[in-house]
């Protein structure tokens, strides 16, 4: 009998390439609708010319080990599992909506359509019939690593191996916990990130690169 | 109050009643207070946002999303053709529906990974607004009235019109013209049956300077291979292979690995911050057209210090050091300072750090360096950096294969096969540009429409077939759209496509194409693992409605336009042409190459060892039997039956070698061949790859400034902007100017600005200097710029192609050529679409080739993308 899996996801920021492949499969994948994201990736310019560096910033959900959209939900139609994901009912969710004000991350959305939440579970459907997690199969330059941490020759174990004294989390001050972590992440990166609402869609607008904020819809002019 | 505003204000673009707390909770709280008679101007998005709303009804039960259960889905290969990389795909399909693509572990370039681009693909196959039925136009051309007519009714007038050419033996008056196709070989086919040469492509606007680069100095390819996992010092001259190059993931998959497990050091040369830029070791910016002064400023610099590879010069290229030397004299690293505006010590360190990683070392170019008037020179000069480094063909170096195309004589297409039409035309060959065709049929595409203008050449037929004409060629909106709406001038235009783009809308007929999902055909490329492959496109489902795919379109007219033509068209259909192309293909574990194929998509010849470039090999004694060694040059040659003498060796240290696919055998730094084309032409060439300055630069005002533009990792040219989660990362095209030069003319981020270009100087097409035209565009203000140089992306400002491409929050629109029975509403595109600009969005950008000139460059008629001269007002903050 194998042991319980323990699923980890690791990001390397410096093989990730800004190609939205991840942000694109995980829409085909999971259905997400226009909008609203499971998986998006921020950019960053910094420096002044001629000295300029472009920096990218995959973020998922984190799979919290602590994790705040499952204490916020009045309907505990979140749960963590054994092997380390973080679940959304969708029998027994109804759109609350106090999983998305909860989370750090910006991960949980709830889908307009269906009037339910919905986030990344490391695409627990393909999981279950042996399939990586769709950006991560896809990731060309091998930047998003997943794995069993309890399998020795798992990409996650090997990748730890190699590099854990680099790794962080994301918004480390909100104490979840995170399962996802991160090779070259700087702190202040994480201004990108939204608490307490899904990604907001303007911040792929080309001009919100070189900010270091998650938020591009909150001034309302009102006029006669 | 403006009638759009009052739309908003008053909720009508809503699906019901607002959600007031859910209003508030998202942060557009001035709904909630609104007051009779107010008026809110709300912000991006916040419209779809507010409609979303309207839906959610917290509190009551949700309707469950079915994941995809690929428990029930089997899984079919193909081919991508969402860009020209052509990645091999696995297509999962559950109850006929293509749910998901991935990389096909089989493809040796690939692998199981795909980009943004790839990922998306299975978007179109499911976009409501496919063209489903054949349409004939009603009433006048352009103007967007359509009848769904039979495939019978289409197929006759087509066999019509062009048996109308036929009978009055004018074949060339029937043209193809052609933009990503895939199936070339069946368009010629087609076309030499008819006895018609005009196959017209897209090539001068894209690679041709960097093929030709290729051809004239190596002969043996047009593409290099960069051996990026092995390499140890990258020289990049303007590719984004990060983003677009072609090749794109292949070589960004191995430049990872070269940089992060090889301690590879990347540098780029870019007049924009590129992700490839931005992501680079050092990246600099200089003045747009004098990378080849750079380029050959570091050849200089590598060989005043003795950092070269003196062997391979003297051994297998055509000049002496010494000849070399003096070419170079002139081309100091000041001398390249003062043109590019980078520093000289900076040229100096960087040519002498990559020349001691020789020969682990690679130089290459795309587009950034060849686009421009002088770009055959300038990518010359870049392949002589890696001639001087003695990388060529080595482990980690510049390095080429063989067998990067589907060659008929391995993949035999079914006999008999049409003889090549005798005839001739300048739309298909321009007599000003004879280095467009001489090494591959490279055409002058960006001339056509000016031709056909100018009765240098009559059509009557006019098929056109994955063309973006009107958005994607240079005055596309202006010439190319006019040429294409004149009846006179196109009698008959037929085009083939998926969505009803702006070519489309500009026909007579429209034929609906099945997507690359959909079809047929064998595809290739340069191997990043160094041995030849194939992969098969096939249908993953058949195509929706009745979409029938192009090449099948060209085949059953063919069997309907009399013996003469159908002789060559006894096959039942594409399906059976590839079959046939397979029959050399081992069966592997199946009963044939064609099911061996159909099965794992791709093929791997393994039987021949990984080749980086074979001109090292020794010619055998049976390759040596009945040739003649010519003492002066030691170039080998066979006399064919036709008495011409055909150069196939070159003696190197005593030895036969096969050597390079050049005239000298061997790698051509001195091009006489270029120096004699020019010469017919009256152009005074003297075949080395010196700098040529462009004319369109020459004291440029201060108030002038380089347009240049680009391609987004999520976009291709055109046909990409129709998929809903690409054009959801990237809908918007600012105009990029650096921060400085926006401080100094008062520009901030945000303002709407506008640019007018003017036609170029020099000898080129219209050279008068004069304005082309204007285009008001928002500004975004960036440190990853030239100072000199603005950039707009191209690939958007789409008028047709459906709501994704149009940025259109709508119900689907009434088209007999769309059938919700077959392809049902997208949710999505109805009610979600946020980036809608009457909802307060960025809405879908602008088509920014409507104002670049026709600016082909001499000799070749490669299009100056990167050269055009504007200058910029502030219209309005």
């Amino acid at each position: 009998m194998p042991e319980q899996p323990q699923y980890l996801m690791a990001i390397d920021l410096e093989r990730c390439t800004g190609c939205h492949a991840c942000s694109v499969a995980c829409k085909v994948e999971n259905q997400v609708p226009l909008g609203n994201f499971r998986t998006k990736v921020y950019y960053y310019d910094e420096g002044e010319y001629p000295r300029v560096r472009r920096s990218f910033l995959p973020v998922v959900c984190m799979q919290c080990a602590d994790a705040p959209c499952l204490k916020a939900c009045p309907t505990k139609s979140i749960r963590r599992d054994a092997d380390g994901i973080v679940r959304i009912d969708t029998q027994t969710c109804v759109g609350h909506g106090k999983c998305e004000e909860a989370c750090p991350y910006g991960a949980i959305y709830v889908d307009p359509r269906r009037n339910i939440a919905d986030k990344c579970d490391f695409c627990s459907h393909r999981l279950e019939v042996g399939m990586a997690p769709a950006c991560v199969e896809t990731c060309p330059s091998g930047a998003l690593v997943f794995g069993d941490a309890n399998d020795p020759a798992s990409d996650i174990r090997r990748f730890q191996a190699r590099y854990q004294a680099e790794l962080s989390v994301l918004k480390p001050e909100e104490k979840t916990e995170p399962q996802v972590s991160y090779r070259g992440l700087r702190p202040d990166w994480e201004k990108k990130v939204p608490k307490g609402r899904n990604h907001d869609p303007r911040s792929y607008e080309i001009d919100t690169w070189a900010e270091l904020r998650s938020e591009f819809g909150g001034e309302e002019k009102v006029h006669e | 109050m403006s009638e759009r505003d009052a739309k908003l204000a008053s909720g009508s673009r809503s699906t019901g009643d607002l959600d007031r707390r859910g209003a508030l909770r998202i942060g557009i709280g001035a709904l909630a207070s609104l007051a009779l008679g107010e008026c809110i101007v709300l912000r991006p998005g916040e419209t779809a946002a507010a409609a979303n709303l309207a839906a959610r009804r917290p509190g009551q039960p949700g309707i469950p999303k079915v994941p995809h259960d690929y428990r029930r889905a089997t899984q079919v290969t193909g081919v991508c053709l969402n860009c020209s990389t052509v990645c091999g795909v696995v297509g999962h399909v559950i109850d006929g529906q293509v749910v998901k693509l991935a990389g096909n572990p089989n493809d040796p370039n690939n692998g199981s990974t795909l980009c943004a681009k790839g990922q998306s693909g299975v978007t179109i196959a499911h976009y409501p607004e496919r063209l489903l039925y054949p349409l004939r136009r009603v009433g006048r051309r352009g103007q967007g009235i359509w009848r769904r007519i039979s495939w019978d009714e289409a197929f006759a007038e087509m066999t019509r019109r062009i048996g109308v050419c036929l009978e009055a033996d004018k074949p060339e008056q029937v043209a193809i013209h052609y933009g990503r196709s895939r199936i070339s070989d069946v368009i010629d086919r087609f076309m030499s049956a008819i006895g018609s040469p005009v196959v017209l492509n897209h090539r001068a606007l894209c690679s041709l300077h960097k093929r030709a680069a290729n051809y004239a100095t190596l002969g043996d390819t047009d593409w290099e291979t960069v051996d990026a996992a092995q390499t140890k010092y990258l020289l990049n001259f303007g590719s984004n292979f990060y983003e677009a190059h072609q090749g794109h993931i292949h070589f960004l998959k191995r430049v990872i690995r070269g940089r992060y497990d090889n301690g590879a050091k990347l540098v780029t040369f870019d007049v924009r911050l590129s992700n490839t830029a931005g992501r680079s070791d050092e990246w600099f910016a200089p003045f747009p057209g004098t990378e080849g002064a750079v380029a050959l400023a570091m050849a200089h610099t590598m060989l005043a210090a003795g950092q070269y590879d003196r062997a391979f010069v003297e051994h297998w290229t055509n000049v002496s050091v010494d000849q070399l030397r003096e070419f170079l004299k002139p081309y100091s690293a000041a001398w390249a300072a003062s043109l590019s505006g980078l520093a000289a010590d900076d040229i100096e360190r960087v040519a002498l750090e990559f020349a001691r990683c020789r020969p682990a070392c690679a130089a290459f170019t795309n587009r950034g360096s060849h686009a421009h008037y002088n770009g055959l020179n300038n990518d010359r000069a870049v392949i002589l950096l890696n001639a001087l480094a003695g990388s060529i063909g080595r482990p980690g170096g510049y390095c080429y294969g063989e067998a990067e195309r589907v060659d008929p004589a391995v993949y035999p297409p079914p006999q008999p096969l049409p003889p090549k039409p005798r005839r001739r035309t300048d739309l298909e060959d321009p007599p000003e540009y004879p280095l467009a065709n001489l090494w591959q049929k490279m055409k002058v595409g960006e001339l056509v429409y000016d031709y056909l203008q100018r009765r240098r050449a009559v059509v009557q037929v006019y098929f056109s077939y994955t063309l973006g004409s009107p958005t994607t060629w240079p005055e596309g909106r202006s010439l190319a759209a006019d040429v294409l709406a004149n009846e006179e001038l196109i009698p008959f235009h037929v085009c083939s496509d998926v969505v009803y783009s702006e070519t489309a809308h500009l026909a007579d007929l429209i034929l609906p194409d099945a997507t690359y999902l959909e079809r047929w055909g064998l595809d290739t490329r340069n191997s990043y693992e160094f041995q030849p492959y194939i992969t098969l496109r096939q249908p993953m489902t058949a195509p929706p409605g009745e979409c029938l795919s192009f090449a099948d379109v060209l085949i059953r007219l063919g069997r309907r336009l009399g013996t003469s033509v159908s002789q060559y068209f006894q096959f039942a259909d594409h399906q059976a042409y590839v079959r046939h192309q397979c029959q050399h293909i081992p069966p592997g574990d199946c009963d044939d190459g064609f099911a061996y194929l159909r099965k794992h998509g791709a093929w791997v010849d393994a039987s021949r060892p990984p080749n980086r470039g074979s001109f090292r090999r020794q010619l055998s004694a049976a390759e040596l039997t009945g040739t003649s060694t010519d003492e002066a040059t030691g170039v080998i040659y066979r006399t064919g039956d036709d008495d011409r003498r055909e150069p196939i060796g070159v003696v190197v240290k005593g030895r036969a070698m096969r050597g390079f696919k050049t005239p000298s055998r061997k790698l051509e730094i001195y091009s006489s061949v270029v120096a004699a084309q020019a010469g017919k032409v009256g152009i005074v060439d003297d075949g080395w790859p010196r700098y040529v300055p462009v004319p369109s630069h020459h004291d440029l005002p201060e108030d002038r400034f380089i347009l240049t533009t680009f391609k987004w990792n999520v976009h291709t040219q055109a046909r990409t902007a129709a998929q809903k989660y690409l054009s959801e990362i990237v809908h918007d095209n600012p105009l990029w100017i650096n921060a400085a030069t926006a401080s100094r003319l008062g520009i901030r981020s945000g303002d709407l600005v506008e640019i007018t270009t003017y036609r170029p100087k020099g000898d080129t097409y219209r050279a008068t200097g004069e304005p082309i035209g204007s285009a008001q565009i928002r500004a975004f203000v960036t440190e990853g710029i030239h100072p000199r140089v603005l950039a707009v992306s191209n690939s958007l400002g789409h008028h047709f192609g459906g709501r994704a491409a149009t940025g259109t929050r709508a119900a689907l629109p009434d088209s007999p050529g769309f059938d919700a029975a077959v392809l049902p509403d997208d949710p999505d595109l109805a009610e979600s679409l946020w980036w809608d600009a009457r909802d307060g969005g960025r809405g879908p950008g602008v088509n920014i080739n409507a104002i670049l000139p026709i600016q082909p460059a001499p000799l070749t008629g490669m299009q100056a993308w990167f050269d055009t001269v504007c200058s910029i007002r502030k219209f309005r903050t």
